[in-house]
């Protein structure tokens, strides 16, 4: 095994594609790289290809072609090690039925070669941090489809790899254990981790992350930080405009940029200096019975998402045709 | 080899624990398949002889194995394939074999005491003596181990897991009805018999008769067979296991 390299990356995947037996390409020439002690967020639409990205990174699937380098070993070619130094929940539920919260943490954590008594030590702060304790001897078939989801974040979390790869860990979690997970995915990189996330919820990645990228139909479309992210030359506000019920989309001034409906809403993309003539238009919109209320603020990585999923085209065409 | 040793443990504890659940219940029905077929051989032969209880008492022991190996193993895979429990699984720093083995051990523990109460009740039931010899344990083990490969690498073979479901049917259907277990491989139509002669069932067969009676077996072959087929189970099933998407 070759010595582990000290550099900022710690995961680079280069040019990676992998297609499945239809021919259909689910990552087309992947590059991302991985910084030690970040989280980093990989954002997309159901069938992007990130799962399928995923299980390349941890040796069950095998890439067409690129490279993958864990601390700059090759690991399409030792897949085992990928599995030595990442830790991994899976978007699948984890086989866990028959075993308490606490037996499945703990053989994880023996499993990951982690000292009994620390293994221990951190299944307590676990499910203690996560107020977990009531269900720690409880057996997991009775377990919610969400608590069961935290159960695997902590076999994840129990003896963390070097890397932690998680892959829609809040699903199904309330809004409170949400909070404390966030709170442990951030401790994991405290602890030294660097944590790949892999979400749907942009919400919540826009506020754990330190860098993300967005996939869209196999391809990276972005990347980069939240805040760079949102940075679009200087139309860096957001207008929302809510219509009546059954009130016709008017045409829309030029300031306005993007436009993205979604039912009654219509968002767009406008520079700051056009706050005062965008305001002045909407209470226009107001006055005449077509909108029902706006806003303005700054824009979120939502709007960003949106706008680069390549649902804006289509968007854009449908307000083409209502504008009178 | 330690290593491999620990994850071993580590894991046979996993999968008897994930199985606590309906593990006594398995026994408990592997139990009264081996007293049910002991004692339901008496309606199919009211005039049963001591001699033939004896012959047909014997091969039960290798109609539970290869129910365990042959069905309940590739029907257990094909639920876990189902359910996406192998993306987990295999991300563990485990060797798959390791998994494997420990799974297996699980499944073949379950198996035994009824392979051991079929022919001690038989024996008393029907009243015949038995010849055990000490080969008797490798012979049970090499076709439990046996089974359980083939059945691995079937279910992990086939390319929708409901396949495996399927085919396990077919195969309950073909060891009960058209192998040599229960009767001399005589009796078959002459190509069967040839397909016989190749398949393990036979020789699982002879092993058990051999070690467990006075009947006289070609014991060195049968071990040369199952053996065999042992080791392509073992190969398949590391091969299948082994691959990438």
């Amino acid at each position: 095994m070759a010595s582990e390299q000290t550099g900022r990356s710690i995961l680079k995947i280069d040019s990676l594609c992998k297609s499945y037996r239809k021919g259909v390409l689910v990552n087309d020439h992947v590059s991302l790289s991985l910084n030690r002690g970040e989280i980093f967020g990989l954002l997309g639409p159901n069938g992007a290809g990130k799962t399928t990205l995923v299980s390349q990174i941890i040796g069950i699937a095998k890439p067409d072609s690129g490279r993958i380098e864990i601390n700059s070993i090759d690991t399409v070619a030792d897949p085992g090690y990928a599995r030595e130094v990442c830790s991994f929940q899976a978007q699948t539920q984890v086989p866990i039925s028959g075993l308490s919260a606490r037996q499945a943490i703990e053989l994880v954590g023996a499993v990951r070669g982690g000292d009994s008594r620390a293994v221990r030590g951190r299944a307590d702060e676990l499910l203690r941090h996560l107020e977990m304790e009531d269900w720690a001897r409880k057996q997991a078939d009775v377990f919610s489809g969400g608590m069961r989801r935290l159960v695997a974040f902590c076999m994840a979390a129990v003896v963390p790899g070097r890397v932690v790869i998680l892959d829609e860990p809040t699903n199904d979690i309330d809004p409170l254990r949400r909070r404390l997970l966030w709170q442990e995915v951030r401790n994991l990189v405290n602890m030294g981790s660097t944590v790949l996330l892999v979400t749907h919820n942009i919400l919540e990645a826009e506020r754990a992350v330190d860098r993300l990228a967005i996939m869209d139909r196999g391809r990276v479309v972005a990347a980069g930080t939240p805040g760079s992210l949102k940075g679009n030359g200087g139309e860096n506000m957001r207008f929302e405009v809510t219509l009546e019920p059954r009130a016709e989309l008017p045409a829309t001034p030029g300031f306005l940029r993007g436009m993205v409906v979604t039912g009654r809403r219509v968002i767009g993309r406008l520079e700051e200096s056009d706050i005062p003539e965008a305001v002045q238009w909407a209470r226009g919109l107001k006055e005449t019975g077509v909108a029902e209320e706006y806003s303005v603020g700054p824009i979120t990585l939502d709007d960003v998402y949106l706008r680069l999923v390549g649902r804006e085209d289509a968007v854009e065409d449908n307000v083409k045709g209502r504008t009178r | 080899m330690k290593r491999l040793l620990r994850s071993y443990m580590l894991m046979l504890k996993w999968q008897a624990l994930s199985n606590k659940p309906i593990l006594p219940l398995n026994l408990v029905v592997q139990l009264m398949i081996a007293a049910g077929f002991i004692i339901g051989i008496g309606f199919f032969y009211p005039q049963i002889t001591p001699s033939t209880a004896k012959y047909l008492t014997t091969g039960a022991p290798t109609i539970s194995l290869l129910m365990v190996g042959l069905v309940l193993v590739p029907q257990v895979v094909a639920l876990s394939r189902t359910q996406g429990t192998y993306d987990y699984i295999w991300s563990l720093p485990v060797s798959r074999m390791v998994y494997v083995a420990a799974d297996a051990t699980v499944w073949i523990l379950v198996s035994l005491p009824g392979v051991i109460l079929s022919v001690i009740l038989g024996a008393v039931y029907y009243d015949f003596g038995l010849h055990i010899t000490p080969l008797v344990i490798p012979a049970v083990l090499l076709i439990a181990v046996a089974g359980v490969f083939v059945g691995y690498a079937i279910a992990h073979g086939a390319p929708k897991p409901q396949m495996a479901q399927l085919a396990t049917q077919v195969i309950v259907f073909g060891i009960m009805i058209f192998s040599p277990i229960m009767y001399p491989i005589d009796q078959l139509p002459g190509w069967l018999a040839a397909v016989h002669r190749v398949l393990p069932v036979k020789y699982m067969a002879d092993l058990s008769r051999g070690t467990l009676t006075d009947l006289n077996v070609d014991l060195g072959l049968a071990f040369a067979v199952v053996g065999g087929w042992c080791l392509l189970g073992f190969v398949a099933t590391f091969l299948l296991i082994s691959r990438r998407h």
